[in-house]
């Protein structure tokens, strides 16, 4: 009886891993299969690139006629002018929007100053309502001081981000007092404590802020297709879709091409950091 | 130490100014251009054809059929998209929440999507869903089924949009609710199960209640971000067929930027604005701490 009763539970147990993990392979491969779609085609000629699809073949998730003649094609047409304005983009708006979030996350976590409630409202306004929603009435601004077609015009109103000044403020919040006192009560600014003692403490901040920042620029498309669209400063997300879209004949195997490319760097950035990306986006949504 | 006083006096503006500044004159001045640009006519042309127009263009809004249209289509859009989306993020995170082998190889997948790109995802799930060549319908007609037009019939192209951005975000609002998932106490948990509660009838009864901030949270979040979806409709529909598509943030991209009448389309985002803040205005009423 009682062993009847210990198999049955087992049993139980089974079906309950047999079920669990079989919606974890499907989700899995609904995620997985379109990526190594585009990958594999990525690496097919024209004529080849729809040759495993009707009749469909497992071949069409794997390489299998393996060419890099997309690949070729993109690069003659500056997309690698494209990725590397878009690593430099990145870069200084991960430089610039860390100075701008962490100082002024420390302010709100440290200093005392008159409004800040209202201030700190501002910020928290400001991550609510969605930049692409004003994307239009910013054009104009940016249009009427003359920074169409300009690196600022990319970067600049993009430096102050709430998300990130939320983070700071939250992290730098937690640290411990003892940390700051002793170093005031010799003598020294906040400036030389900011810089000395907590950032130095920061590593896991800094590097949230990094990654959430970096994608949000790799990823960029709507205000780039409108301030900056030209060859010169042309980001990745806008040469692939003028790959995709722009054309009169479908250069399919330059669409996965680029794709592919346009893809494998956040995938990439965010597996490595996957906690800390996790982490940053989670501050605005459970702590606000 | 005089000089020093005096200096520390400025040292919360020096730590604040850039921020605050760059935040006033980048995200809120264009909320008051917006509603001023739509007080004005044509403003992209020609210098001489700026005209004060008084609240035509917000009259415009509703009196256009293509332009009402489209907020008729992103209420609709809004009220599939946005509970779907939260409720299978919900599903999603509970199912990420079990503690069996692997657990962690499953969750690194399921964040893949959320590093991809809009703009890519569209792309490439218009290139799987054509009707000619797309691996769906390849999938489809090996296994015998007819051809699906997807994409390029009214009937089906909202909804294969709904699905595209999707892929998108039900793993990236998940995110929030295996967070939530994760920060309810085991001694909850273990109450229930002792008195006899199954795995349904503890998420319904006892996990779904303790998150209900985050849940409000998400799904004002997850409207108001999908308010603003451009991308998928820029890059595979054009708003078509037959306008089934036509979302109002690429109705006021059509005005403004390819007709160049910023009038209209700084009308249309600043009623949209004004339902967005109204949205944004009833989770921080939901949201307020209960002392």
């Amino acid at each position: 009886m009682n062993r009847d009763h210990t198999t049955l539970l087992r049993l139980r147990k089974a079906r309950r891993y047999i079920l669990l993990y079989a919606l974890l392979i499907a989700i899995a491969i609904a995620i997985i299969l379109p990526i190594s779609w585009i990958v594999a085609s990525s690496f097919s000629t024209r004529e080849t690139v729809w040759k495993n699809v009707l009749p469909f073949s497992w071949r069409a998730f794997f390489p299998a006629d393996f060419t890099l003649d997309g690949y070729q094609a993109i690069f003659e047409k500056d997309f690698g002018r494209a990725l590397l304005n878009t690593f430099f983009l990145g870069a200084v708006t991960v430089v610039f929007g860390i100075a701008v979030g962490a100082m002024s996350g420390f302010a709100f976590a440290r200093l005392k100053f008159r409004a800040k409630n209202f201030l700190f409202a501002l910020v928290i306004f400001s991550f609510m309502i969605p930049g692409d929603l004003t994307i239009i009435p910013s054009f104009v601004l940016v249009r009427d001081l003359g920074w169409l077609g300009t690196w600022q015009g990319l970067i600049v109103p993009g430096l102050a981000n709430g998300i990130i000044i939320f983070l700071f403020r939250q992290f730098f919040a937690e640290i411990p007092q003892d940390l700051i006192d002793a170093p005031r009560v010799d003598g020294a600014t906040w400036l030389q404590v900011f810089i000395r003692i907590i950032l130095p403490i920061s590593k896991p901040a800094l590097i949230s802020a990094g990654v959430i920042l970096f994608l949000g620029q790799w990823n960029n498309f709507f205000w780039p297709l409108l301030v900056a669209p030209d060859p010169e400063l042309r980001v990745v997300q806008v040469a692939v879709s003028i790959i995709g879209i722009e054309q009169q004949v479908h250069l399919w195997e330059q669409m996965f091409a680029s794709s592919t490319l346009a893809m494998l760097v956040p995938v990439l950035l965010i597996l490595p950091f996957q906690r800390y990306y996790v982490g940053g986006i989670l501050g605005s949504g459970l702590k606000g | 130490m005089r000089n020093k006083l005096r200096l520390e006096r400025w040292t919360p503006a020096f730590f604040l100014a850039p921020a605050i500044i760059l935040l006033i004159v980048f995200r809120y001045i264009p909320i008051v251009l917006g509603f001023e640009e739509a007080l004005y006519t044509n403003s992209l042309s020609l210098a001489g054809a700026r005209k004060f127009v008084g609240l035509n263009n917000f009259i415009a809004v509703f009196e256009d059929p293509v332009v009402w249209g489209s907020f008729k289509t992103t209420m609709v859009f809004s009220l599939v998209v946005n509970p779907l989306q939260v409720g299978l993020a919900l599903l999603l995170a509970e199912l990420i929440n079990q503690r069996v082998p692997g657990i962690a190889v499953f969750r690194a997948i399921y964040l893949v999507p959320v590093a991809i790109s809009m703009n890519v995802t569209a792309i490439a799930w218009g290139l799987a869903l054509d009707p000619n060549y797309g691996l769906i319908n390849g999938i489809i007609r090996t296994l015998g089924l007819p051809r699906q037009p997807f994409l390029q019939h009214p009937s089906q192209a909202l909804w294969s949009i709904i699905g595209i951005i999707s892929w998108i975000g039900v793993p990236y609002w998940s995110l929030f609710f295996l967070a939530g998932l994760q920060g309810i106490s085991s001694d909850v948990l273990e109450s229930a199960h002792v008195d006899g509660a199954g795995s349904l009838r503890t998420f319904i009864s006892i996990k779904l209640p303790l998150l209900r901030r985050i849940i409000a949270f998400v799904l004002v979040s997850d409207t108001v971000v999908n308010f603003t979806l451009f991308a998928p409709i820029y890059l595979i529909t054009r708003g078509g067929p037959q306008l089934s598509t036509h979302l109002v943030m690429y109705e006021a991209y059509r005005r403004g930027l390819v007709y160049g009448d910023i009038g209209i389309a700084s009308a249309i985002i600043s009623v949209l604005l004004i339902v967005v803040v109204a949205f944004v205005a009833v989770e921080f009423i939901v949201l307020r701490p209960r002392h």
